[in-house]
């Protein structure tokens, strides 16, 4: 699968969409580089007698009930809350893509490996059932709040999904000739499945792995803002909105607002370049 | 006739999947690093009470000992005892269960009875204004942190605005709860005529739902106004519009069409609407079972958490049945 870029950027002209969702994925990326260094003031510096003032010109997003400069905390915030997510998805894409090649690849067969594609099945429809933020929640509830056991947790969670999605498309990739071909040359089930099918098949995961980063960022700051994620001076916008719950009740609105905005357009953005990525992959999704 | 073989197939599959269900929840505590009975008895447990706890649950024995063991006792009844509130597991899971369910059940209400006539109405009038609002709108719903927004609604509404109480819970603290009927306080109020009550109730739980409502609705449009779409564009629609049929029969047929996948949604809804409660409900200060929940992980204490996640795996698995039954009987092609 390569891109030829004049043709990419072609297409990505024609959707305001995608580039606006482009441009959020380049912003959080820098930042998640750069963020803490580029800060005004230290993220997780309270400046004494600079608690709650509202936004001003050395503070853009005001300062929280600990003094903390909210403008530097929510530009350093995507070094954990990117983080996090990029490890988790990558792993749940790797393992789910695994499962889903097999799974789909063996379905209706005969034998071990069909036992084996109807267990991975049976697998993630059990896990599903339980609701994703209360599995999160209990995953990191049982092992303790720590950043690596929502890394854990969201990298489970989030198997099932690409499990899915691949699945999905290898069970059309396999009746293709190619396939066919390959078994007359004889090559082994497994061999085939990967070589073969698997390159053929990443398309929908890969469309899914950006909305996935930004549903996982969505999720570590719900895991944050109960008290279950990332600890609390860490700059991390859920844990943010959290220490700017109080406030907003007797009328600080900054404390939360602008760690949720940041939040909101970030999932946002990352969902835009989901499917423009999907409508760039997949030519009969384009009008 | 059919339908009760389907539904008695369908039945007969729950066992094994609560089964497995179980044997999840089972394992989740029991392949943790370190030793459960200091987890179960809690952080000021004194030895005594580790071994007490140890010989208790039996954790000395073999695996499959422990886990008849642990599924008798649910079958008894016994999830195990809050460190943090000292009661029964099931005594503090029945006081708070209902405050839950009113919550969700309103939601799940709301966002069909909204939802529903939206999705229908995007589909009808395609790339009209409300279409193009309403896009936007569900974009912008699933990008939003629940949590955020209840604060965001809080402070407007609350703060700004002083229309609606500010989040203390279910009831003012000066009202006196209604007698006790179904646990569910608004209910019990209307129910006894507690008409203080039940306006305290009422104004308690509009902020909380309203923001369910924002936040899961689109779901239910989104997936209306698709499935509309394919009924509209399909050929038995079409065959009533050559007929000379007029535009309500054929939205009425299209509509009956697409009840089956709306069904569908709705438990799926249940499903969405359980995990977002659990935030809602830690932000209005709800004293449900989310907001237990929630306390049980920030306390480390497991008995309670065990028994939550146990419970909403069986909840979601009876909707889902639910669900599937409801399909099978609205769907005239797989029941004859």
């Amino acid at each position: 699968m390569t891109i030829p870029t004049a043709h990419f950027w072609r297409f990505a002209r024609t959707q305001p969409g995608f580039l606006f969702g482009l441009v959020v994925v380049m912003v959080t990326v820098f930042l998640a580089l750069l963020g803490p260094w580029i800060a005004p003031y230290r993220p997780e510096e309270a400046l004494p007698g600079q608690a709650v003032l509202p936004p001003n010109v050395d503070h853009w997003m005001g300062t929280d009930i600990s003094g903390m400069d909210i403008f530097s905390r929510v530009i350093a915030a995507p070094r954990i809350d990117l983080t996090i997510a990029l490890i988790s998805t990558v792993v749940a894409f790797v393992g789910g893509v695994v499962l889903g090649v097999v799974s789909g690849f063996f379905a209706g067969a005969r034998g071990l490996w069909a036992l084996v594609s109807n267990a991975i099945m049976r697998g993630a429809d059990i896990f599903q059932a339980f609701p994703l933020f209360i599995f999160a929640l209990a995953l990191v509830g049982f092992r303790g709040p720590s950043i690596q056991n929502v890394i854990v947790a969201l990298a489970f969670l989030n198997v099932p999904f690409f499990l899915r999605v691949t699945r999905g498309a290898v069970l059309h990739v396999r009746e293709r000739p190619f396939v066919d071909a390959a078994r007359c040359v004889g090559g082994s089930g497994l061999r085939i499945a990967f070589v073969h099918v698997m390159p053929n098949a990443l398309t929908p995961a890969l469309a899914n792995l950006s909305p996935t980063i930004g549903f996982s960022i969505l999720l570590t700051s719900a895991l944050s803002f109960v008290g279950a994620g990332v600890p609390i001076p860490t700059p991390e916008w859920g844990s943010m909105i959290a220490i700017g719950a109080p406030n907003m009740m007797t009328g600080q609105w900054w404390t939360a607002l602008f760690p949720g905005l940041a939040l909101g357009v970030t999932i946002l953005g990352y969902a835009l370049v989901g499917d423009g990525l999907r409508d760039y992959l997949d030519p009969t999704h384009r009008q | 006739m059919r339908f009760w073989r389907y539904a008695a197939q369908r039945l007969a599959f729950l066992p094994l999947q609560l089964f497995i269900v179980s044997v999840i929840v089972f394992f989740l505590v029991r392949l943790l690093p370190g030793d459960p009975s200091y987890l179960l008895a809690g952080p000021f447990a004194t030895v005594e009470r580790v071994e007490e706890v140890r010989t208790r649950l039996g954790l000395n024995q073999p695996l499959h000992v422990q886990y008849v063991r642990y599924v008798l006792s649910i079958a008894r009844g016994e999830l195990g005892t809050s460190w943090v509130t000292s009661r029964p597991v099931l005594a503090d899971i029945a006081q708070r269960l209902p405050a839950t369910m009113e919550l969700v059940l309103l939601a799940v209400f709301f966002c069909v009875v909204i939802g529903i006539p939206l999705g229908v109405l995007t589909a009808v009038r395609k790339r009209g204004i409300a279409d193009r609002l309403v896009f936007g709108y569900g974009l912008l719903a699933g990008a939003l942190p629940d949590f955020w927004f209840a604060l965001i609604v809080i402070f407007v509404f609350f703060y700004k605005l002083g229309w609606f109480p500010g989040p203390v819970g279910q009831l003012d603290l000066t009202v006196s709860m209604p007698r006790h009927v179904t646990g569910m306080y608004a209910l019990d109020a209307l129910l006894t005529a507690d008409w203080p009550a039940l306006r305290s109730a009422v104004t308690h739980l509009v902020l909380p739902v309203a923001t369910l409502t924002a936040i899961y609705m689109p779901l239910v449009m989104k997936n209306t106004r698709s499935t509309m779409e394919d009924m509209l564009g399909s050929d038995f629609v079409t065959y009533a519009r050559a007929a000379g049929l007029s535009r309500l029969m054929q939205l009425r047929y299209a509509l009956r069409n697409s009840l089956p996948s709306v069904v569908t949604i709705v438990g799926i809804l249940f499903w969405f609407l359980l995990g977002g409660a659990v935030l809602v409900e830690t932000v209005f200060a709800w004293g449900g079972l989310g907001q237990y929940a929630v306390q049980s992980v920030v306390n480390s204490d497991y008995a309670p958490l065990q028994a939550f996640v146990l419970l909403t795996a069986v909840f979601t698995s009876v909707v889902f049945l639910l669900v599937d039954l409801a399909y099978f009987f609205l769907d005239p092609r797989i029941r004859a």
